[in-house]
């Protein structure tokens, strides 16, 4: 009874945490078909494990709306090897792929091998086959390893399963918290609490830490948080206004706003001999740096034209260029991971929606239709933008394939979430 | 000394020190900061004036009659200690430049003030953007309200 009690209360409080949580609006009519076979166990191997691993794949795989799969119970068979595989009996179902796998007991300590294997029913091939070893306590954790080499098989991205957000939560007007959570929401973290604003969070290329703005002291002061230690530590030497840290891709140096003399100006902070190099000069309001992937770059938003638009500078030859011409209001530029287009912030009849534009071309392609779109954020394989966007008076996360395929919302179960950080892969 | 002054006296040394890094010439003014806002904990000097001016979207200028209000506070603000200037907006568009259009709303205050006689090192700035909107609803009426540099005295 007591034991009962204590799981009652677990899942109750975990429920709250988990604040984060994927909903498809939209899918695609064309979407591959993937069947997620349970996989077989053998030996003395808990029965429920075949099950679950092939379950948390296919949640993965289904996570962003990029799949569609083959409903179990409407499976005509159900393999564990190659030899009892016939490609007829998934054909017939219109599916696309196949993934099949068994567990094995490696030793007494819980240690399992998985093997999987990867059919492309089309082409009547094996295209994929693997073997994994790790404890029964992280079926997850294998689960996202093996969805990671399924998607890249099928897509020739990278798989972004291990990856993590950062986000700010405002749940009523005196607390903001700043959270990191897994991609698909789970395990969220709180990183540190306050009665005053926080904003901009941005992931060390790392990982292990992050940047972001807090008010706490009365006025926007950069921190650095340490992931695993907790440990806070203020760029105050900076004195006056800092706002909008980016990491650069190396992880030595930030890109940031100082406002000097009420004039905020780009500069780059380098962490190790915390020297400060000013980037531009001009009375115009220049803010929401970023770099390109190769660092030899920085966009950011500058009004020096007479609207916001968006500028990049090189950072050796201080040369700038203009990138944005159309609508009134263009800002908080990224780049893509392919370094050949940006996304951001696009302002169009009182409309701010996110956009795109290859930086070849002129044009401006708008990805959302909402009326409050920001802080867009990208996934480190360039296939998802997920933004902030508001419906009344609350917060939420919303989320684009950038093939057009899928929308999905993060809908929050308290308060209001914003200002989405999309961490890197892990190497 | 207490430990919270020598923290203080540590910051400043701090903000100096480092600012001399920057190699343009930086012209210092008061800011708004850890050290310097004790008086936050003191009563505000009541005027019985409106302590807000509003904005357009994306603009920091001021009308006639914001300027006609701002001269209105000139004999309060010769008997206060310091003039608190907080500038803020709309939740459109992008949080940091919004955090930077505040920081320029309440300089734009601040400019008008030194103009007309009041000493710099009275006046602190802040920008709070559009993180402390005083409506939350997304309309019109809303966003005029929320794009504003609030007044407070000391």
């Amino acid at each position: 009874m007591i034991k009962f009690f204590f799981m009652i209360v677990f899942l109750v409080s975990n429920n709250i945490f988990s604040i984060l949580e994927i909903e498809i609006l939209k899918g695609s009519d064309n979407l591959s078909k993937v069947a997620f076979v349970p996989f077989g166990v053998e030996g003395t191997v808990e029965e429920s494990y075949g099950g679950q691993i092939s379950k948390f794949i296919e949640r993965n795989l289904l996570l962003f709306g990029e799949f569609e799969n083959l409903d179990e119970s409407d499976m005509l068979s159900y393999p564990s090897s190659e030899n009892d595989f016939y490609y007829r009996d998934w054909k017939i179902q219109g599916v696309d792929y196949s993934l099949i796998g068994k567990v094995n007991s490696v030793n007494s300590l819980g240690n399992l091998n998985i093997s999987y294997s990867l059919f492309n029913i089309n082409r009547r091939i094996k295209i994929l086959e693997g073997e994994i070893i790790g404890s029964e306590n992280n079926l997850e954790g294998i689960s996202k390893i093996i969805s990671n080499r399924i998607y890249e098989e099928i897509t020739g991205l990278k798989g972004i399963f291990n990856t993590k957000l950062a986000y700010v939560v405002n749940s009523d007007t005196e607390t903001y918290q700043i959270c990191i959570s897994d991609i698909d929401g789970k395990n969220e973290q709180i990183l540190f609490t306050s009665n005053a604003p926080i904003m901009s969070p941005d992931w060390a290329p790392d990982r292990k830490k992050i940047a972001y703005v807090s008010f706490e002291n009365g006025l926007a002061e950069i921190f650095i948080q340490d992931l695993k230690s907790g440990q806070r530590d203020s760029i105050q030497a900076l004195g006056m206004t800092n706002s909008a840290p980016v990491w650069s891709p190396d992880g030595k140096s930030l890109a940031l706003v100082v406002s000097f003399s009420g004039n905020p100006d780009i500069f780059i902070y380098s962490l190790n001999n915390k020297k400060l190099t000013r980037l531009t000069n001009h009375y115009g309001i220049d803010t929401e740096p970023s770099w390109s992937p190769d660092s030899k770059k920085i966009i950011f938003t500058s009004d020096r034209s007479g609207s916001p638009q968006l500028y990049e500078i090189n950072t050796k030859s201080k040369r700038k260029k203009r990138l944005t011409r159309d609508g009134n209001y263009n800002a908080r530029g990224r780049y893509f991971p392919d370094g050949k287009s940006i996304f951001f912030v696009h302002g169009n009849d009182g409309n701010f929606q996110i956009a795109t534009k290859k930086l070849s071309s002129r044009y401006i392609e708008t990805l959302t239709s909402t009326s409050l779109d920001e802080s867009p954020t990208i996934s480190p394989n360039g296939n998802i933008i997920i933004y902030a966007t508001k419906d009344g008076s609350n917060g939420y996360l919303g989320g684009i394939t950038l093939d057009g395929k899928s929308r999905f919302s993060l809908p929050v179960k308290n308060g209001s979430v914003r200002e989405p950080a999309w961490s890197p892969l892990l190497n | 000394m207490e430990p919270i002054g020598i923290f203080i006296l540590a910051m400043i040394c701090q903000v100096y020190s480092c600012a001399a890094n920057v190699s343009d010439s930086v012209e210092r003014m008061q800011y708004a900061s850890v050290a310097g806002e004790e008086y936050l904990q003191e009563d505000k000097l009541d005027t019985n004036l409106d302590d807000k001016v509003f904005f357009e979207f994306d603009k920091s200028s001021l009308d006639a009659e914001d300027k006609n209000l701002l001269e209105q506070y000139l004999p309060f603000i010769k008997k206060a200690k310091i003039v608190r200037l907080e500038g803020h907006c709309d939740e459109r568009g992008t949080r940091e430049y919004n955090l930077a259009l505040g920081e320029r709303r309440a300089l734009e205050v601040r400019d008008f003030l030194i103009v007309k006689g009041v000493s710099g090192k009275k006046i602190r700035v802040v920008s709070f953007g559009e993180e402390k909107p005083l409506k939350s609803a997304s309309n019109e009426n809303a966003w005029a309200e929320n794009r504003r540099v609030e007044i407070s005295l000391y």
